[in-house]
């Protein structure tokens, strides 16, 4: 294994940053870099895993006493449902308050989904509909964040499988991107990207799904959205243009 | 810790539970691997109450990251053990400079001697890397397990050893690309 092939810059940098050996600013620079950089922050966790074995041969030691007691009180949203839980528990926990508040079903819960985000957000449209009935199927949700800051959700997307529908809403400012569109992908398995259309900054929209799309649409799949030229995407069989967000089909 | 215990059969579903904020899922993993990961901690730190501290954490940074762990790159015990090795690194980096003032000769580095029960459990994945660690010459595979399993800087690295920076960054470099090759093969 003598004559192993020098890695390249880049991919040193990921190796030196998984082992841990870069100095202060060198880690900043690298974590910013796996931030913006999809290949780089690949590379540094595929180099997580190839090291990750070492810790295999340590030896398990009983955690002491008491320790999970003190892990439950640093949970947030411990005493407050409206309190952020994690990622899509957040969401989860605001959209079970409002759908157990008063009106139930799921258009109520969806609008409250996105009145929900939309607090200390940019404004959107807030869609109520009427729904007469509880919904049988599963329903799923998705948050779809950006890959550099996953703080604010870009778009809220939930799906009802009664009604065979998708709400999704952009909580980008309404008006931004003006010569882009933003064009929302379905990703199942191993498929191309599925066009779900278009959907435009600080607006809700209700796309009914085709029949095809139905069976994908599950817990798992993820749902994306890309930056397009005008009219949307030229390749149909997925993205021609930078994708601004991703995020995974979770039920509700 | 049993092998049966931490399989992803058993693991996996957990993680989609937590991630959609169920404390209950968070409580199996923690009984699942909290010592192992303790063990991880302790391994870094080498100090009861901060490795404590440090699994708290961890598992609260499970709980909020649930969401993105994604079982066709990582397995959940790889994964969790991943974020209690670099949350404990961050620690021992946090004690500031004098922690690396020990020599790499005095260190005791464990090398790579398994338990029954650890061998049992099959890990592919461990014995290959250790194969692949236990080919390179022995300096570089101390640097490298050093650096892994401390955190430390080339800086503090070629300040250990007594050797120029470069040489320091090119053995580990070296070391790496062979690491790779080897595992790979």
């Amino acid at each position: 294994m003598s004559e192993a092939p020098d890695l390249t810059e880049a991919e040193a940098l990921a190796a030196e940053h998984a082992l841990g050996v870069l100095d202060a600013r060198e880690r900043a620079d690298a974590e910013n870099r796996m931030a913006r950089d999809p290949a780089f922050a690949a590379d540094v966790e595929a180099w997580r895993q190839r090291l990750a074995p070492m810790l295999d041969s340590i030896a398990a030691v009983p955690a002491p006493q008491g320790t999970w007691a003190r892990i439950e009180r640093r949970l947030p949203a411990n005493d407050d449902r409206m309190a952020p839980a994690n990622d899509n528990g957040r969401l989860l926990d605001r959209v079970r308050f409002w759908r157990n508040s008063a009106m139930g079903g799921f258009g109520a819960a969806a609008a409250a989904l996105v009145a929900a985000l939309v607090v200390g957000n940019q404004p959107a449209t807030v869609v109520t509909r009427e729904v007469p009935v509880q919904p049988q199927g599963q329903l799923l949700s998705a948050s779809v964040v950006s890959q550099d800051s996953r703080v604010q959700p870009l778009f809220v997307a939930a799906y009802d499988p009664d009604r065979k529908q998708l709400i999704v809403t952009s909580l980008l400012p309404e008006g931004s991107d003006r010569d882009k569109v933003h064009e929302l992908w379905l990703i199942a398995g191993k498929e191309n990207p599925k066009s779900l259309g278009l959907v435009e900054s600080g607006k809700a929209k209700v796309i009914a799904l085709p029949t095809e799309l139905l069976a994908k649409m599950a817990d798992g799949a993820a749902l994306a959205v890309s930056l397009e030229p005008p009219g949307g995407s030229k390749n149909p069989d997925g993205p021609s243009g930078p994708v601004i967000g991703v995020g995974k089909l979770s039920k509700l | 810790m049993a092998a049966a215990a931490t399989s992803a059969e058993l693991l996996n579903p957990l993680m989609a539970r937590i991630a959609a904020g169920e404390r209950d899922a968070l409580r199996q993993l923690y009984d699942a691997t909290s010592a192992k990961l303790f063990g991880v901690c302790l391994r870094i730190l080498s100090d009861r109450e901060e490795s404590e501290d440090v699994l708290q954490d961890v598992y609260v940074t499970i709980w909020r990251r649930a969401d993105r762990f994604d079982a066709g790159k990582a397995s959940v015990m790889t994964w969790v053990s991943t974020i209690a090795r670099n949350r404990a690194i961050d620690r021992l980096r946090a004690r500031g400079p004098m922690a690396y003032a020990e020599q790499v000769e005095e260190l005791e580095i464990p090398d790579g001697q398994d338990s029954a029960e650890t061998l049992l459990s099959a890990a592919d994945d461990r014995n290959r890397l250790q194969g692949c660690l236990s080919e390179l010459d022995d300096r570089t595979e101390k640097v490298i397990r050093t650096a892994f399993f401390e955190g430390v800087t080339y800086e503090a690295l070629a300040k250990r050893m007594d050797a120029p920076l470069g040489t320091v960054k090119s053995w580990i470099r070296r070391g790496l690309a062979k690491l790779k090759g080897c595992l790979q093969s």
